[in-house]
């Protein structure tokens, strides 16, 4: 692969993930509203270990794209060039609203239980990990579509 | 008050008939990092500021200043 058209892979791709970022939030976060929408319809047992086992794995990739240079099939070079300076520099920044937005959220819940309203430490990580993920994927897909934008 | 890390970038580029892709390519990164350097949206790292200077023949004090 020539240096021209590593270049041009990792620009298609880097665009390609700034329009992306935002559209896996919301979908994730749909996902856990129709969750927490059906928790308490009587469901038999399997069905909520598949619900849960699938927040999971989702879960576990959108952190592993945010903590690594991601796109794992891609050349090294490739990546290694799509995660440049400013991408870091976005990532983090989306890394920095993610904890934010966990910490906002596990203080939500914590007074939650201050009026004798039941939150299982299950569901409780459950909305923590969800907010924190779906606010860094956000701010870091502004961020990189921002830096796409032409000046 | 505010302080910000003006550039000449652009103009530079431009008087060596140079493109964002073709100076990003130059100095190792994408045509975005430019992008947002010569938009003053992004503050490079004293490394990245070296290449793009010595990539347009310019010093860092040249290319870059600081403005209040």
């Amino acid at each position: 692969m020539s240096d021209q058209s590593t270049a041009e892979r990792a620009e298609y791709l880097s665009r390609r993930r700034a329009r992306m970022l935002p559209v896996l939030a919301v979908i994730f976060l749909s996902q856990q509203a129709t969750f927490f929408s059906t928790l308490n319809s009587p469901a038999p047992h399997s069905a909520y270990a598949v619900k849960i086992s699938a927040w999971l794995v989702l879960s576990i990739v959108l952190l592993a794209a945010l903590s690594t240079k991601g796109f794992w099939l891609q050349p090294k070079e490739v990546r290694d060039l799509i995660d440049d300076e400013n991408t870091r520099a976005n990532r983090n920044e989306g890394m920095r609203w993610g904890f934010l937005f966990s910490m906002a959220a596990a203080i939500g819940v914590y007074a939650l239980t201050l009026f004798d309203t039941t939150v299982t430490a299950r569901d409780a990580v459950h909305i923590v990990m969800t907010i924190g993920l779906a606010a860094a994927l956000i701010r870091w897909g502004i961020l990189e579509r921002r830096a796409h934008k032409d000046g | 008050m505010a302080e910000r890390l003006a550039n000449r970038l652009k103009d530079r580029r431009t008087e060596l008939g140079l493109t964002q892709a073709e100076l990003a390519d130059r100095v190792g990164v994408t045509r975005k990092t430019v992008n947002t350097v010569e938009n003053g949206v992004f503050t490079p790292s004293a490394t990245l500021a070296i290449k793009l200077a010595g990539a347009l023949d310019l010093s860092v004090e040249q290319l870059f200043w600081i403005e209040s």
